[in-house]
């Protein structure tokens, strides 16, 4: 049994309800890179919580080295050797880098008093090797997403972690940086560290993993050797079955072209972006997480404007400054985070839906309440959405019947241009087969649809075109279906900066 | 970043000797030494004050019970000292910060453990203590005649020639600065107000460290009750009107960001010199008084603005920075 | 399974029912004013039934009734105003001022108002445009209106005022009516439309309760919060006719302190949350009429002014308290409290009672539909949940043992 260092054994965890890891086993031997792979909401952030001791799991086995532990928070685990580097970084930006690096162990003098000059110095020393140019006294919020994940390495190298876990370390750096990344971690897998390292992108997975684990939906699917697995069978086993019946029959008719975006610039975000989008067409904007399709988006809906460049509707140049010229316009925008931006939790379904478009249900000065329920049901029936009462909040929904609500307050006005900004993000598999043919019964209705997707198989199954961007510019851009791979896409988001001036 | 703090520092500190040089040149008699010494003596209570609130904004959150504290505990001091004239001064000092303590630690309690939103809960801590202030009291007033001499003394002797009130406050100042720098549970008070998940995930417990920063400032201001009362030999339930605002303003003004983990000591020590200056200033001038509040509210709301405006060019620095990467 | 149903109509389900009105928060207030009124008849018999006695209750607790109307607003956004006394006497001095220098009465009210509308636009801009937090701002800009106030005003007060502010704070309709309770109700029900029955209402919820989605939504965010400031600032100004008219037509500036937080005490009480965009119109102003029984309750019962402060200020922690105590809270702590802090203790509790309440509505079937071998089948299943019952309480002790030895371990191991 010693053969691993820590071992899970059908873990269970709960959020009020709704299971977020439903039996998971896993291990990890000494010395390993062990992959965990899985899709968005498989589970596998909730996984390193557990291990962590952040979250508590609800039952299931866990050992270290054989034996039993249960850690009642994190300075437990810390204890213990296990150290973790989030994919959401959780970092104290105020505080300086040395702070971070040493938060809950910080280095005292015999007065119990903090002795900065030693910290300061040591944590210079836990940096140098990692990067020469992070100085330790700047606040944490101030440096780059990479350099903070490298304070995060350090962090964890300071507290002699015997277990590290990174959770989507590669998600937003460069591709310089990731080799950079890849070189320490094989550095410290030499040196005996076992580590955890949970990706979606399977070249992570060849470069540096022996083994790998998949996760699919917040239950376990198995683990294979690197060596031993195909690419086939491994998609297969995170999405759950064959790419191919996941995706309706694409039938809308492709129109003229509806919205341009030419040449669009905004300091700090994206730069020069353009593309087109045409009556009918699913358009997918695609590349890695914080590549600026988000912010894309923002710009053509009005939450953010541009510095330089036009976008045109119908070939009419537009001045888009708010999302209520967006709305007025027919332009309108499912948001990534439904919770967030999408929905207010408080308030029942059918407000929610009427929420953008109110003012058309006014009689009299005063809000006719009847009319705009059944204008909500109207819309509710049409995409199927599973709920008992128009008057219930969306909070007593499933995540995809929450969508369709967001979905739904989309189409309560009339648009031309659609913009869904990852429309299937953590929704089960039923929900997002559904998603689909929504989004391709509106494109038979004329609508122009721009969909945000970081999921490959997606964009390959929806799309008409596709358009990769990456480090806020356009990388790669396949106006014809016929031929596009996975690869040559990925390939195109990973491009160099520069990689097409 | 800390470049930035420093260079506000150093602007605070520009502003505080262009005021001296207004003040000097309109009313030269501001500059004799004791009219200064009585300004900072007049004003270490608020610099007690402003410390104590300002562990409390670290965490952000906002205490505007303290004025009520320093009445309540003020006018338990002074009755129990009018009444009991042979008991030594360093009691009630000790008795001042433990009632002062407890009060805090009510409004810790409510905020920290029982998830309470600080504003609406000092509000009515505000009320209570208030309400208590005037109960204690029975309506009296107290004058200096009723006062021990080893009570007064805890504000007005003097200690190599100033008076003990304003080593009192230099010494909490020291302190409290070495407190929020040097010490894990200082620390602490910027981690929460810094990051609150973070926190939650590097272990800490957010609602104990919130109701330690309330019971500090409770403390430092049931301090500053009862060597006010001590300082101004008077006593009576409605006294310390707004000086909750005058602490929150002294915050601002130093640096101190009003939603949580962003301040340090130094520029709450300049900021209770720049509204010392202010207020005294305009007590010089006749006819002047009057206008004290107006200006008091009018330095905050630029306070907090110019903060507003800093942080904003900041955040587009930092942007402007990413830009180069792409 | 209720889930199954793919075709569901989505219409209301969800009928009035008596047993849950009953426990609303708005019935609860109507039963704490009642209950007031019940003390001081019964304490108090004869003053009560006094003519005039309960008039006066109202018209002295009404005056600061119309910024409750506006805070309520504020609130509902997430915001607070604590500017609003200032403003109230800011708007006064410009009316008196005015009235001074000899023009009409009409157009120095007007004026009066218009001022307080600009003091709400200022706090507004502050708050929607440069973002600054709603506390700090208007507790400074409250130090600023009131400083206004001193500047000009000085120790003078302002006497000058057109005579029906008098019958606002005193007068009472054919001896019965207090005619500040009926302004205050007309304008109760004219803001109960506007926040339940128009799209500004609707936008104040979704702005307070979601800022974001509702710039997603296509709602301008600071053009709802600028628009309920200025609100404000109009009810303060009514508030100043009402106030003036109680205090016999009077100014000066160190009047009205401590009627923001009577307003905002009023707004808590009747239900509306500090969190914003929770909370309905018409439990505040309820909660405005149990304010005043409340005080003059306690003035009855010889409790001083300024010792009241100490009641408004438990009332005030006590309701947001209450408020706060909901279902989750509740399973929180039973989970804390009976199962342990142990998931899953709690699961198979949830489970076996769940299990229990099917097998009770199977037996009502079975006894239904009369089969002949009913009886049998009724034993059955009631050993069924007697086993299931045993079986939860085995497996929670069992588990329990196993949580608190694994707490004993991790005790020794982490001590260290």
């Amino acid at each position: 049994m010693s053969d691993y260092i820590l071992e899970l054994n059908d873990v269970v965890k709960t959020f009020g309800g709704v299971r977020a890891l439903n039996g998971v086993h896993f291990q990890l031997k000494k010395g390993e890179i062990h992959a965990l792979m899985g899709e968005n909401g498989a589970g596998k952030s909730t996984f390193i919580k557990v291990i962590t001791g952040v979250h508590q799991p609800d039952s299931g086995l866990m050992t270290l080295e054989g034996e039993k532990i249960t850690f009642r928070n994190t300075s437990d685990s810390a204890k213990m050797g296990i150290a973790a580097i989030y994919q959401h970084v959780t970092s104290f930006p105020d505080l300086t880098v040395t702070e971070n690096i040493f938060m809950g162990q910080e280095i005292k003098n015999k007065f119990g008093v903090y002795d900065w000059k030693a910290m300061h110095q040591r944590a210079k020393e836990l940096i140098e090797p990692l990067s020469k140019e992070i100085d330790v006294k700047k606040p944490m919020g101030t440096l780059s997403v990479a350099a903070q994940q490298l304070v995060e390495i350090a962090k964890a190298l300071s507290r002699d972690a015997r277990i590290l876990i990174m959770d989507e370390p590669t998600a937003s750096l460069t591709r310089n940086e990731c080799l950079e990344l890849y070189r320490i971690t094989k550095e410290l897998r030499d040196k005996g560290v076992s580590i955890i390292f949970i990706t979606h992108r399977f070249e992570d997975m060849y470069e540096l993993a022996s083994r790998v684990t998949v996760f699919r939906d917040s239950t376990y699917v198995g683990t294979w050797d690197v060596d031993g697995i195909t690419n086939q069978d491994l998609v297969k086993a995170m999405v759950g079955r064959e790419l191919t019946a996941m995706y309706p029959e694409k039938t809308a008719k492709i129109g003229d072209v509806v919205l341009e975006v030419d040449n669009i610039s905004k300091e700090g975000y994206f730069k020069n972006i353009s593309f087109n989008v045409r009556r009918g067409e699913i358009l997918a904007l695609t590349g890695l997480v914080g590549a600026g399709r988000t912010e894309v988006c923002q710009t053509i809906y009005g939450i953010m404007t541009p510095d330089t460049g036009e976008i045109r509707l119908e070939g009419q140049k537009v001045n888009i400054k708010s999302p209520i010229d967006a709305l007025k316009l027919g332009i309108g925008l499912l948001p990534e985070n439904r919770q967030t931006e999408g929905l207010v939790n408080e308030l029942p379904i059918y407000q929610n839906v009427s929420s953008a478009t109110m003012n058309q249900f006014v009689k009299k000065g005063q809000l006719d309440v009847d009319a705009e329920m059944e204008n909500a049901i109207a819309l509710c029936k049409k995409i199927q959405l599973k709920a008992n009462d128009i008057t219930a909040p969306p909070s007593s929904l499933s995540g995809g019947n929450q969508q369709k609500v967001v979905v739904a307050k989309m189409l309560s006005s009339e648009q031309k241009v659609l913009i869904m900004d990852e429309p299937t993000k953590g929704i089960d598999v039923g929900a997002k087969y559904s998603i689909y043919e929504i989004m391709n019964d509106l494109a038979c209705r004329g609508y122009a649809i721009i969909m945000v997707s970081s999921e490959m198989p997606e964009v390959l199954g929806v799309a008409d075109r596709i358009v990769v961007l990456k480090g806020g510019r356009v990388t790669g851009q396949f106006d014809s279906m016929d031929n596009v791979t996975q690869e040559m896409i990925l390939e195109a988001s990973l491009k160099e900066k520069g990689g097409d001036k | 970043m800390k470049n930035l703090l420093k260079s506000r520092n150093t602007g605070l500190i520009v502003v505080l000797i262009l005021l001296l040089i207004v003040a000097g040149i309109v009313t030269p008699t501001m500059f004799g030494v004791q009219s200064l010494i009585s300004m900072l003596q007049n004003n270490s209570v608020y610099a007690l004050l402003a410390v104590g609130e300002m562990c409390v904004i670290l965490t952000g959150g906002i205490d505007i019970s303290i004025a009520s504290q320093l009445a309540f505990v003020g006018i338990v001091c002074t009755s129990l000292s009018c009444s009991n004239p042979t008991v030594p001064g360093i009691v009630f000092v000790l008795l001042g910060l433990v009632l002062g303590a407890l009060c805090g630690g009510l409004n810790g309690f409510l905020v920290g453990k029982l998830k309470m939103v600080p504003m609406i809960c000092t509000l009515g801590t505000m009320y209570i203590f208030r309400g208590l202030a005037f109960v204690v009291s029975g309506g009296e007033w107290w004058f200096a005649v009723a006062y021990s001499d080893t009570y007064r003394n805890w504000a007005i002797a003097r200690v190599l020639g100033l008076p003990a009130i304003i080593w009192i406050a230099i010494i909490v100042m020291i302190i409290a600065g070495f407190f929020q720098s040097y010490t894990t549970a200082g620390r602490r008070i910027y981690a929460i107000g810094t990051s609150r998940e973070s926190a939650a995930v590097a272990g800490v417990n957010e609602g104990t460290v919130t109701l330690y920063a309330y019971i500090i400032c409770g403390a430092l201001t049931g301090l500053a009750g009862m060597l006010y009362t001590a300082n101004y030999a008077i006593g009576y339930y409605g006294m310390a009107e707004g000086f909750e605002m005058t602490a929150i303003a002294i915050c601002v003004l130093g640096g101190v960001s009003i939603t949580g983990g962003k301040g340090r000591m130094d520029g709450v020590a300049i900021g209770v010199l720049i509204m010392a200056v202010v207020t005294y200033f305009i007590s010089m001038i006749p006819g002047m008084s009057v206008w004290q509040k107006a200006l008091q509210g009018a330095i905050i709301i630029v306070a907090v603005a110019i903060n507003y405006f800093t942080e904003r060019s900041a955040a587009k620095q930092a942007l402007k920075e990413r830009g180069a990467l792409i | 399974m209720p889930g199954s149903n793919y075709d569901r109509d989505l219409t209301v389900k969800e009928g009035f029912v008596l047993s849950k009105f009953l426990v609303k928060w708005e019935m609860i207030l109507v039963y704490i004013l009642l209950a007031l009124n019940l003390v001081l008849i019964l304490f108090k018999t004869d003053l009560y039934f006094q003519a005039g006695t309960v008039q006066s209750i109202i018209n002295a607790g009404l005056d600061v009734s119309p910024m409750v109307l506006g805070m309520v607003f504020i609130l509902l956004l997430g915001d607070i105003d604590c500017s609003v006394a200032a403003q109230m006497i800011f708007g006064g001095m410009v009316t008196g001022l005015l009235m001074d220098k000899g023009v009409p009465a009409i157009i120095a009210v007007i004026c009066g108002i218009i001022a307080c509308m600009c003091c709400g636009a200022f706090n507004g801009a502050c708050v929607a445009y440069l973002k600054m937090p709603a506390v700090i701002t208007t507790i400074s800009t409250a130090m600023l209106f009131r400083g206004i106030v001193e500047i000009v005003l000085g120790e003078n007060s302002l006497k000058n005022f057109p005579a029906w502010y008098n019958k606002i704070g005193w007068y009472n309709i054919a001896d019965i009516i207090p005619l500040s309770a009926l302004l205050f109700i007309i304008m109760g029900v004219i803001f109960c439309f506007v926040l339940h029955k128009t799209t500004f209402g609707r936008r104040a919820y979704i702005v307070g309760n979601n800022p974001t989605c509702a710039t997603y939504s296509g709602i301008s965010v600071t053009k709802v919060k600028m628009q309920i400031f200025i609100l404000m600032g109009f009810m303060a100004g009514i508030g100043s006719i009402f106030f003036i008219g109680r205090m016999g037509g009077g100014v000066s500036s160190s009047m009205g302190t401590g009627y923001e937080m009577t307003a905002i005490a009023c707004a808590v009480l009747g239900g509306v949350s500090t969190n914003g965009g929770k909370g309905k119109m018409y439990g505040p102003i309820i909660a405005t009429f149990i304010m005043a029984f409340l005080t003059y309750t306690l003035g009855l019962l010889g409790v001083d002014p300024n010792t009241k402060k100490i009641f408004t200020g438990v009332i005030l922690i006590l309701t947001i308290l209450i408020s706060t105590v909901n279902k989750q809270m509740i399973k929180d702590i039973k989970l804390k409290l009976i199962y342990h802090s142990n998931k899953n203790i709690e699961a198979i509790n949830y489970r076996t009672i769940d299990f229990v309440k099917e097998k009770k509505a199977e037996i009502v079937e079975i006894k239904k539909s009369g089969a002949a071998d009913a009886d049998k089948k009724i034993a059955a299943i009631n050993a069924e949940i007697e086993a299931a019952k045993k079986e939860c309480a085995e497996k929670s002790a069992a588990w329990w043992a196993e949580q608190k030895a694994d707490a004993q371990k991790a005790k020794e191991r982490f001590s260290k």
